[in-house]
């Protein structure tokens, strides 16, 4: 389904653009992180250890006032000090509040994120398309319902929405055993994948309007041309034209605004896990928010899974520019956060 | 068909997507699990006690019966009584709504001003360092969490050098300007300094986003022939530019702006919670959290109407800066 012309399209485009070529390599890098995580990940991410608490990352130190209680003159006495902390080799990007390890909770954060990212996306791609193409296609009166129902999804925003159904139906995971770990490679890591099942399906109900739109508009542009009619004068029936027909000439802007909408996601995964709706405990925006209750002594708690979300975002956002510029499928592909 | 036929017609038509946020709104109490019985009443409550609670409230009627009554009291502005407070719901939501809008109209404002003059400068100066620059902050602006930098902002500005608070609103912009009226400028500045890390939260995605659009349809403007036969008459670049190009390149821009209303309400939420701003999105979470249906319902109705009516005030915009419109 990919023509000789859009790979040279494709080619040409990446080797006028070095940001194309910077996205890419930060996308793959992501990528690889998120699979090899077990791997990478120089502790357990989950395992705490209060006595190496809120350690900064190499190169820094900091002051951290400790509380303790001591027997002065025969009585106990809380007493507050200052205690100065230096960095450990062991923890390169230092500790959080539960002395769990920075680095590796970002490496596997990096799995939340992707995960939600392309499946949350697969499921908006297959429900907006579906519609939008049927909308496009028939035209008239299930066109219009299909629409009206799209302007309502579009009046509430996505972060509003998403916080509305996880907050009212819950959150559930599914477990699915990490085959690296189960392949004995690194057994003390964790042994399951969490897949944030609630959070991907809600980030796909609120985002498969962008899609219904782009698919319908193609439809709409498609389903009077000429080897359509002459598709429909064969005998073709209506789900053979558009799945042959119809389908295969939106992929394109499809597919970009996909790219777009997997950056969006993310963003919103990370807002919904800040706000604590999303379950998750390995998340960047989880880690975020409990380092904003640390900010004042551990700078990075909070600073450094932001980081993450701003470079797996931009990488994907400058993979979308790259195919919008090679592609040109002529939409203005910015979906909502 | 004249603009004031058209803002007519796009207005009776937001009326049904309202009727519909409405309607949404509504059966999403009953899709969701748990009894909202559960969440009033006490703990210990005989189960006469739990019907006498839901007869009260009205819910043990059938659904369509509840489903007209709440249209009948919407219509009328009563959007119910909060389940945990006992106060009115509009009351209480209504009250919150200054503190929203006044945080969008700073952020959009301050977006729209720094974003189209930077966009054009950009497109103008294609590949000099301020092109660079611009691109470079539209990229990190767009893909940046915005929860995220208000906490970085609050870590620099406010713990390290102390210029700004780092949450809360002390005072609302009327007020502010109440003080004003008496020869006080202080609750101005107090409200200024409260809003700033706010706005720069909420406003930074859209001034980036605006940025781009405002770009690359400068760059598509510049490159087509009436800017040509206008430059060959011998206007003045500047007119040639703002007069002829920006003024095609907003029209796209207007477009993806009143699409993206609903992130900048989404974006709001996300602010409020950051900084413990006391909005309509504190109040939203709040109330979801609490499931305190009569808040939730009313939150989101007016979140969901004023989504509608400044979508249509943007198609008005839309098509007083572009003649061209066809008022279908």
């Amino acid at each position: 389904m990919v023509s000789p012309r859009t790979v040279r399209n494709l080619k040409r485009e990446l080797g006028r653009s070095a940001l194309a070529k910077v996205g890419i390599a930060l996308v793959v890098a992501v990528l690889l992180v998120a699979v090899l995580a077990p791997v990478l990940a120089p502790h357990h991410p989950l395992k705490q250890n209060l006595g190496e608490s809120q350690l900064p990352p190499l190169g820094f130190s900091a002051v951290t006032n400790e509380t303790t209680s001591e027997m002065v003159n025969g009585s106990i006495e809380v007493v507050q000090r200052e205690r100065q902390v230096d960095a450990s080799l062991s923890h390169p990007l230092g500790t959080d509040s539960l002395g769990r390890d920075m680095l590796s909770r970002i490496i596997y954060g990096a799995r939340t994120s992707l995960l939600v990212g392309l499946l949350g996306t697969t499921l908006a791609v297959l429900i907006g398309v579906t519609v939008g193409l049927t909308a496009g296609y028939y035209g008239g009166k299930v066109d219009d319902g299909l629409m009206r129902v799209s302007d309502v999804m579009l009046a509430f925003p996505s972060l509003v929405l998403a916080i509305a159904l996880i907050g009212l139906l819950g959150g559930a995971s599914l477990r699915i055993p990490d085959p690296i770990v189960a392949a004995g490679v690194e057994p003390g890591m964790p042994p399951n994948i969490v897949l944030p099942g609630t959070v991907i399906v809600v980030v796909a109900l609120v985002n498969w309007v962008w899609f219904a739109r782009v698919a319908r508009g193609e439809a709409l542009s498609v389903r009077s041309e000429e080897y359509v009619k002459a598709a429909r004068a064969l005998g073709a029936s209506d789900a053979s034209i558009i799945l042959r027909h119809v389908l295969p000439n939106s992929l394109t802007p499809i597919l970009v605004l996909a790219t777009i909408q997997i950056a969006a996601i993310i963003l919103l995964e990370s807002s919904l896990a800040y706000l604590g709706f999303s379950g998750a405990n390995l998340s960047w925006g989880f880690d975020i928010a409990q380092g904003r209750q640390y900010l004042s002594t551990s700078w990075w708690i909070a600073s450094l899974p932001g980081l993450a979300i701003v470079l797996a975002v931009v990488g994907i956002n400058l993979v979308g520019d790259w195919l919008r510029d090679a592609l040109d499928p002529g939409i203005e592909g910015e979906g909502g956060v | 068909m004249s603009l004031g036929r058209f803002i007519l017609k796009r207005a009776l038509q937001g009326v049904f997507v309202i009727w519909g946020v409405v309607t949404v709104v509504f059966l999403l109490r009953f899709v969701t699990p748990g009894d909202p019985i559960t969440f009033i009443a006490p703990l210990d409550a005989s189960p006469a006690l739990r019907q006498r609670i839901a007869a009260e409230l009205g819910l043990n009627k059938p659904l369509y019966v509840q489903y007209f009554d709440y249209l009948a009291e919407l219509v009328r502005g009563d959007m119910g009584y909060s389940y945990i407070s006992g106060t009115e719901a509009s009351a209480r939501i209504f009250a919150r709504l200054p503190a929203t809008v006044e945080l969008a109209v700073v952020a959009t404002l301050v977006a729209v001003a720094l974003s189209i003059p930077l966009g054009v400068v950009s497109a103008t100066r294609r590949h000099e360092p301020a092109d660079y620059a611009a691109t470079t902050f539209s990229l990190a602006g767009i893909s940046t969490p915005n929860f995220w930098l208000g906490i970085m902002l609050v870590l620099v500005l406010s713990v390290q050098f102390d210029l700004f608070p780092t949450s809360r609103r002390a005072l609302g912009f009327v007020d502010a300007l109440g003080y004003l009226a008496q020869g006080n400028p202080n609750g101005l500045i107090v409200w200024a300094k409260y809003i700033t890390l706010p706005a720069i939260t909420l406003g930074t995605y859209f001034t980036a986003l605006i940025t781009r659009l405002t770009r690359s349809g400068m760059l598509d403007e510049l490159g087509k022939s009436y800017v040509r036969a206008t430059r060959a008459k011998g206007l003045p670049e500047s007119l040639v530019r703002y007069k002829h190009a920006l003024r095609n390149t907003l029209i796209p821009v207007i477009t993806v702006l009143g699409l993206q209303l609903g992130s900048l309400i989404g974006g709001a939420v996300i602010t409020e919670a950051v900084f413990a701003w006391p909005g309509l999105g504190t109040l939203v979470i709040n109330s979801i959290n609490a499931r305190d249906w009569p808040l939730i319902q009313g939150c989101l109705i007016v979140i969901g109407t004023s989504f509608v009516v400044v979508n249509i005030a943007v198609d008005a915009l839309y098509a007083y800066v572009n003649p061209r419109v066809v008022y279908d």
